[in-house]
């Protein structure tokens, strides 16, 4: 402690003085060679991870008579076109499924942040018996191979009379059991003292739960939006076997339209890819201040 | 809605939790455990997709140990774990402390290195089938640079290590995250005083930052593992639904799917698969943990 | 409307009886009788026909709807992706719809669980309007009767291309008619061209077994037998020329789009295809176009290959007489035939192949394609047998690979891949 009181107010003012300070969040001044390393391997991280990404979009603004095998690659297009995106909203209603693909992704986040929530707090700030027993459901949920338990469930479904509907392609991940832990750890890192406080001004379990413990875990209800909405927006044999009706289907499934029919045009799987995958970051790009907070209130820590 | 109820609740009657906690539980037990239950249940019949079942005692699970595509199987999901968890577990934590410092556009890269997190991964393979195709991205690269071509999605092996490479690129951002919030939490003094002490940054990464975030390492551990042994969609997706070239890199999880999907699907058998796999998974992670217990210790 | 209380009977009540008894059991439905009056609502599933063809099937329903006044057709297409499974499931289910698109191996397991309606017995004045051919592919060896409708045909020619015939020293008029020649070529290809271009890009299936002439199941149906001579030959012919590179070293992994991706960008010398392809040549790799060459599928039977679709009832349906009536409508002359001009395939009711449209040449390599491909399809097969599941292609594919990569002996792997097949068949009841 005493060791940084001292280093702090050594910092040349003069050095501040002649240029841009560029600082890291506690004040302290990055140095100029450590600032180039440091953007030198950002961008270096970030062609990988953004590059394929930017190849599929590229690809996907080429035109008829562009070749896109060429090496060396060209990440720019000669004609940009919009013309393949064109071509996909021909082939297919690609808006009718969007908004159906909306629409479940929608209800999945409400349900998720609503359930998770509730059954998180439950399980962090309750005293009940079973709760450990309830832990381990969920925990076990977690853990059971989805791609065995597919018929099984559209077999309950079928009971429920809800093959073919949008419910009953949102049901079977409505709340997820990693979304209920990952809000039972946000909760459990909470101050009891806030609570309790409340709980001696007389709040019950209801009040607490809505007007304290509730805010506090926005960061993490940020996580599991993001999460709930990636996961209903991705899927794409759950929907296929629950849905019937073309009219329902949601986009990836609509998508998939154009793998039989253009086997061998890159160009339009590519727009496909694209729209497909263009709201998520759209969304994410919207949320990621909430979102990175939530990581920070550490919803995913064991 | 049951307000009164909550209300009567206050010295916490054993009513309310289960209020809070009842639809989470009947959603997971319906469509999740319920089935699971069905599968156990099929794991010891003979049942096919389109024909009920016979109880057939332990036949599956003899059957399985018999079974060539099986060990080929448990040989490929474990490899994967091998491959991919030792790199989940270093690769995002240097990352983290790469994006940990405020610099300018810190953020715009925290949320680029997260894409890859949030693309579907139907979409994340047909792009690196795309990348890695014989004519694609990478192949142009290589051969740019004098480099001849290489038949990433041709051989046994180089496939299975594209699939690891595609599931560690798509795992960086999310454990990332991770790191990060466990990087907020750890005191900067202890930095200071190693600095202090004349500890260069290998040595202070390895002495201060390391221990300090030793439970999240275990943690990431324990996640990337299950996952990385349940793998199914990154190798399905790039090298086919047979399991790559004589379906030498068939995953167990993919051995599910083939053998109890379709009209002829032998849901009795898949169902003993999945139960070895979920035994396995279960295993896997009390290994990790335990693991920690006795570091701890 | 679901009540909470059945949610929860669902959970408890049937937690053990349930798997065992969710699928066929018998939910009532239908007769086989359907020579009752054609009324009621129905549901029609095609497979991946939407994105192309709405308006046709839309002139179709209508057609029918206004034909059988009294009826009404739900029709949907389901996409190419997961059809199998989504089959499966509604079999499963008891949510099949009543008149399904279907292909000769998804009607076996169905005909086999009692789903599909026996058409000898409900529509047997219809059988003399198909090719006997097409009729006949969709019975079921061990069982009686014919279990869907025929409908459209697919078979085409063998692309090449003729610059790097040239390039290679063969001559680009003069393609492969035999095995024999096929093989001698594609060596001489790998040789000239150093291992670079490959003639073949696909490992052998079960259908090129069959058209090399091998007896691929006993005659009851009951076991396979395509590790004989003939089928060891044929292996051992495309492990030569994998190991020259003349069979492309990515067929191990390639799937009908990767090869065709291959034949287009010229990596691949010949690829089978369909008059469908030539636009899409023409379109995407017009330097291709110019050079390309097009022959005859090689048969050492004197048959060549035909995809068959069908089209089948569901023998569960609560309006036979509308459901047979409506499979038949679709796949009668008069509509097959205005399928056929309006994408490359094939009708398969007889004469119809007589029709000027697939006989009278207009010089352009379509209608070529399109008439050598008519002509073939009278005596063409579907070599696949019906009784092939997918499991059993992955055995039978990957036993191949084994042989190719030298890590088995063709006939093992053939005898291994039989003796996989044969315990699937018997598994399958």
């Amino acid at each position: 402690m005493s060791v940084l009181e001292k280093v702090r107010p050594a910092l040349p003012p003069a050095a501040a003085a002649r240029e841009p300070r560029i600082t890291d969040e506690h004040g302290r001044r990055v140095r100029g060679w450590e600032l180039v390393l440091r953007y030198t391997l950002l961008i270096a991280v970030l062609a990988l991870t953004v590059g394929p990404f930017v190849w599929q979009l590229s690809t996907s603004l080429k035109g008829p008579t562009e070749d896109i095998f060429g090496s060396p690659p060209r990440f720019l297009p000669a004609h940009p076109t919009l013309h393949n995106y064109a071509r996909v909203a021909d082939t297919i209603p690609v808006w009718d499924y969007a908004l159906n693909s909306l629409k479940v992704a929608g209800a999945n986040v409400v349900t998720n942040c609503v359930g998770s929530a509730l059954a998180g707090y439950a399980l962090a700030r309750l005293r009940y018996r079973g709760r450990a027993a309830a832990t381990l459901a969920f925990v076990l949920a977690m853990l059971v191979p989805v791609e065995g338990i597919i018929i099984a469930q559209f077999t309950t479904m079928r009971e429920l009379g809800l093959n073919n509907t949008l419910i009953g392609v949102v049901l079977p991940g409505s709340i997820g059991a990693m979304n209920v832990l990952l809000l039972r750890n946000a909760f459990r890192s909470l101050p009891h003292e806030m609570e309790e406080a409340a709980f001696v001004d007389g709040a019950n379990v209801w009040q607490r739960f809505l007007r304290i413990a509730l805010p506090s875990v926005k960061g993490t209800l940020a996580v599991v939006a993001v999460f709930a909405f990636m996961g209903a927006w991705d899927d794409f044999l759950w929907p296929l076997i629950v849905l019937s009706d073309p009219s329902k289907f949601t986009l990836t499934i609509g998508l998939n339209y154009l793998h039989g029919t253009f086997a061998n045009d890159e160009r339009l799987v590519a727009a496909g890819t694209i729209i497909a995958v263009a709201p998520l970051i759209a969304l994410f790009a919207c949320l990621q201040r909430y979102f990175f907070r939530g990581v920070g209130e550490g919803a995913v820590k064991g | 809605m049951a307000t009164s109820v909550v209300s009567r609740a206050r010295r916490q009657l054993p009513l309310s939790p289960w209020l809070f906690a009842a639809p989470g539980l009947l959603v997971t037990g319906a469509f999740i455990l319920y089935p699971f239950v069905s599968t156990l249940v099929n794991a010891f019949t003979d049942r096919r997709t389109l024909v009920p079942g016979r109880f057939v005692r332990l036949a599956n699970f003899r059957e399985v140990l018999h079974d060539d595509t099986f060990w080929t199987g448990l040989r490929n999901s474990a490899l994967y774990v091998v491959g991919v968890v030792p790199a989940l577990v270093v690769l995002p934590l240097l990352l983290a402390l790469l994006v940990q410092k405020n610099i300018p556009g810190i953020a715009f890269f925290r949320s680029a290195f997260y894409t890859p997190v949030v693309a579907s991964i139907v979409v994340v393979g047909l792009i690196w089938v795309w990348v890695l195709d014989e004519r694609g991205l990478v192949n142009s690269l290589l051969a740019a640079i004098g480099i001849g071509r290489v038949g990433f999605l041709g051989d046994q092996w180089l496939l299975l290590l594209s699939a690891m490479a595609v599931t560690v690129w798509k795992g960086l951002g999310y454990y990332m995250i991770i790191y990060l919030a466990a990087l907020a939490n750890v005191p900067r003094e202890l930095h200071e005083a190693a600095a202090v002490d004349g500890a260069g940054p290998v040595r202070r990464f390895l002495t201060v930052t390391v221990p300090a975030v030793r439970s999240t390492m275990v943690l990431v551990a324990a996640l990337s593992s299950v996952a990385a042994f349940k793998v199914f969609s990154e190798v399905y997706l790039m090298a086919g639904p047979a399991g790559g070239p004589a379906g030498e890199d068939t995953t167990l999880v993919m051995l599910v799917q083939r053998t109890g999907t379709g009209l002829t699907g032998r849901v009795g058998y898949a169902s003993a698969l999945s139960i070895v796999v979920f035994v396995v998974t279960v295993a896997l992670m009390l290994l990790v943990l335990r693991v920690d217990r006795r570091e701890d210790t | 409307m679901p009540t909470p209380r059945r949610a929860l009977a669902a959970v408890v009540v049937a937690a053990v009886l349930l798997p065992l008894n969710a699928c066929g059991s018998s939910d009532g439905g239908g007769s086989t009788d359907a020579s009752g009056k054609v009324e009621g609502d129905i549901t029609f599933q095609t497979w991946n026909l939407r994105a192309n063809f709405k308006s046709y099937f839309e002139g179709l329903v209508a057609g029918f709807e206004k034909k059988y006044p009294g009826t009404h057709v739900k029709w949907i297409d389901q996409p190419a992706e997961g059809y199998a499974d989504k089959i499966s499931a509604d079999a499963a289910g008891g949510t099949l719809p009543d008149v399904v698109n279907v292909s000769p191996d998804l009607v076996a397991p169905l005909a086999k669980a009692g789903l599909a309606l026996d058409l000898d017995k409900a529509a047997a004045p219809y059988k003399p309007e198909y090719l006997d051919g097409a009729w006949s592919s969709h019975r079921i060896p061990g069982m009686t009767g014919t279990y869907a409708f025929p409908w459209y045909l697919n078979t085409g020619p063998l692309f090449y291309n003729k610059r790097l015939f040239k390039e290679a020293g063969l001559d680009p008029n003069k393609p492969p008619k035999t095995y024999a020649d096929l093989f001698a070529d594609a060596l001489q290809m790998a040789k000239q061209s150093n291992g670079r271009v490959a003639t073949l890009a696909n490992v052998p299936t079960v259908e090129d077994f069959g058209r090399y002439g091998v007896e691929l199941m006993n005659e009851q149906g009951t076991a396979f037998a395509f590790n004989d001579t003939k089928g060891i030959e044929l292996l051992t012919r495309y492990k030569e020329l994998y190991d020259a590179k003349a069979l492309d070293p990515e067929a191990l992994t390639a799937t009908p789009e990767s090869s065709g991706r291959k034949f287009l960008t010229e990596a691949v010398a010949m690829n089978p295809g369909s008059a469908l392809d030539l636009g899409n040549f023409k379109k995407q790799a017009p330097g291709l176009y110019r050079n390309i060459g097009i022959t005859d599928q090689i048969t050492s039977t004197g048959h060549v290959n035909m995809y068959v679709m069908g089209v089948m009832v569901n023998s569960r349906t609560k309006h036979t007489p509308a459901a047979v009536a409506f499979a038949h409508y679709v796949t009668d002359a008069q509509n097959q035939m205005s399928f056929a001009k309006k994408v490359a395939i094939f009708p398969s009711t007889a004469g119809s192949l007589d029709d000027p449209y697939f006989t009278k040449g207009d010089g352009t390599d379509e209608t070529r394609v399109r008439i050598a491909a008519a002509t073939s399809l009278k005596s063409a097969v579907n070599y696949t047998p019906v009784l092939f599941s997918e499991q059993m292609k992955t055995a039978l594919r990957n036993e191949v690979a084994k042989a190719l990569q030298g890590k088995e002996r063709p006939k093992a792997a053939l005898d291994n891949a039989v003796r996989a097949c044969d315990q699937l068949l018997k598994q399958q009841g």
